[in-house]
């Protein structure tokens, strides 16, 4: 492990995901106040600012990055939070990055569900759970529809945005578990310890946030 | 775990059990292995084993239920208070073995049982700030309420599945999961805003007076109350956070835990609860291998190692307060090797009844 830098009391460290999210966090975040630029491509994955240090992960990572405290704050899908079951501060809803979680069949599919692939293997047991369909659940990795068109599930449990790529591969949406944007998350005793970076940052978050 | 890190974990915990000692607090033990029982509050993340008569055990995941069930059995009468002290692993299945979670760690804590008072409640903040100043830990103590958020939701008609999510929502300071529930709920206007509050409530002592003016019921204004007796008996620096409400069904009253800086968990967590049977108790523990974490590189100071070429020699140096290990061979050779490799700098001897002391790479032949 390369021990991170030595930080002042105030220094912040803060989990974002790479990819989409990546560009309208960090355009936040500066709107909001914090001295940070989109990073050059290149391969680093720790992006030093002023009082500022960003690293960039993987949005599944990111939960438990800020729940063990490596991370002060971070930025991350509702989604991905529900399923990591991490235990962090959620302050301020960003408002982007929205999206929902469905179970999705083929159109016209009314037989019994006895096997479901998911990516969200925690939200589909715990949707299952309430409903009690005691169905098997299959944990994929990508491409989650094709689990439905082959038969591999009888339905599946995925993000929709926009429903087109539903659409055009004979599926619909049939339940909606829940409804995801992008979180603000703060390890719990972060927020207590800077809470002199933190609370303005949270305050300024949700003036920019609040439509 | 090897010396340097043993040597240090040890150190911090006769520093901590002698403090103990010195308040009033008698060392108990309790054993590792306990019958499982459903009742148990962390029976869901504890070890289970199966003995050889089919029956299911689990191992220790907190010491506060089995202290309980001592004191039950032992000291039914007390005398009241009783203070107990406690150390030792604890094992939790639920946790993977991460950085700062572990799945087998040390704990050290106290419990002050049989009272319950504002006074009482403030002793332990005192002594939980004894012991951090005891190993040089500059932590921040925060307090919280659990059953003040239970009020509140309490004053404002929910019940239930309705309360119980709520809860959960703001122990996680989520105001976009409160309005969902709001909305589920068909909660509008002064309600959502109250609960919204709630997510805000922490902070330095102005949060008491936020808390106040949420306080509509008599069960939250007492949670307030109280508060300001232990904070106006406690007198040194508190944070605040009456949004806490995680475990709100056993926790009876404050609950309060320490952060180090520079250190995002938390390093002595406690609180007041009823013992089965309804006796009140209240205490604190500390992670040993979080202060470890806490303290990074903050080795205590050793005495000086010597190597003793024989036992009077040895017995002498270690009366002036020396660590000596015995000379198992009179090969000088072989002695030196050992001695640069151990890092040992004096050798000691005893000839003629006085301890002498010569360096260990002197050449004497």
């Amino acid at each position: 492990m390369t021990p991170a830098p030595t930080r002042d009391p105030g220094h912040l460290t803060l989990a974002l995901p790479k990819g989409r999210i990546l560009e309208d966090a960090i355009a936040l975040l500066s709107q909001a106040g914090l001295p940070l630029t989109m990073p050059e491509k290149s391969r680093a994955l720790r992006h030093e600012f002023p009082g500022v240090t960003v690293l960039e992960l993987r949005n599944q990572d990111v939960p438990v990055y800020v729940d063990l405290g490596v991370a002060d704050a971070g930025i991350v899908g509702k989604d991905v939070l529900i399923e990591s079951g991490r235990t962090v501060y959620e302050p301020v809803d960003l408002k982007f990055a929205g999206c929902r979680l469905s179970l999705i069949r083929e159109v016209g599919a009314d037989g019994d569900i006895a096997r479901i692939g998911t990516k969200y293997p925690r939200a589909a047991r715990a949707y299952l759970n309430a409903r009690g369909i005691p169905a098997e659940i299959v944990k994929l990795s990508g491409n989650i529809e094709l689990a439905c068109l082959t038969g591999l599930a009888d339905a599946v449990v995925d993000l929709v945005q926009t429903g087109s790529t539903l659409r055009a591969n004979n599926l619909e949406e049939v339940d909606v578990l829940f409804h995801s944007t992008a979180r603000l998350v703060v390890n719990r005793a972060a927020l207590k310890t800077r809470r002199e970076r933190l609370r303005p940052l949270i305050e300024r978050l949700r003036e920019l946030t609040s439509q | 775990m090897l010396p340097p890190e043993w040597a240090q974990r040890e150190a911090i915990r006769a520093q901590l059990s002698g403090l103990f000692s010195r308040w009033g607090y008698r060392g108990v033990e309790v054993p590792a292995l306990e019958y499982a029982s459903a009742h148990h509050p962390q029976d869901a993340v504890a070890f289970k084993l199966i003995d050889s008569g089919g029956q299911v055990l689990s191992l220790r995941s907190e010491f506060t239920t089995a202290v309980g069930r001592l004191v039950r059995t032992r000291y039914p009468h007390g005398p009241f208070p009783l203070r107990l002290q406690y150390s030792g692993r604890l094992w939790l299945r639920a946790l993977n073995s991460e950085l700062g979670r572990l799945r087998e760690f040390n704990q050290l804590g106290v419990e002050l049982i049989g009272v319950e008072t504002a006074r009482s409640d403030a002793e332990l903040l005192h002594l939980a700030a004894a012991a951090l100043r005891e190993v040089g830990v500059g932590a921040a103590l925060e307090v919280g309420y659990p059953g003040f958020v239970d009020a509140v939701l309490e004053d404002a008609g929910l019940h239930g599945a309705a309360r119980a999510a709520l809860h959960d929502a703001i122990d996680r300071k989520s105001g976009a999961d409160v309005d969902l529930l709001c909305g589920q709920f068909g909660l509008g206007g002064d309600t959502r805003r109250t609960l919204h509050a709630l997510t805000d409530l922490y902070g330095g002592p102005e949060v008491l007076d936020a808390a106040q003016g949420l306080a509509r019921g008599t069960r939250a204004q007492e949670a307030v109350a109280h508060l300001r007796r232990v904070a106006a008996l406690y007198a040194g620096p508190l944070l605040f956070d009456l949004g806490v409400s995680r475990r709100y069904d056993y926790y009876t009253g404050l609950t309060f835990r320490a952060y180090a800086p520079g250190l995002n968990q938390p390093v002595l967590g406690g609180g007041r609860y009823a013992l089965e049977g309804g006796l009140p108790g209240a205490g604190f523990a500390l992670g040993l291998e979080r202060l470890m974490r806490a303290l990074a590189g903050d080795l205590p100071p050793e005495p000086e190692l010597v190597l003793a070429l024989d036992l009077a020699a040895a017995d002498a140096a270690r009366a002036q307060g020396l660590h000596a290990e015995l000379a198992w061979t009179d090969d000088r050779t072989e002695l030196r090797a050992f001695s640069t490799a151990r890092g040992i700098h004096r050798w000691a001897s005893s000839q003629g009844g006085t301890l002498t002391f010569q360096p260990a790479t002197e050449v004497t032949q």
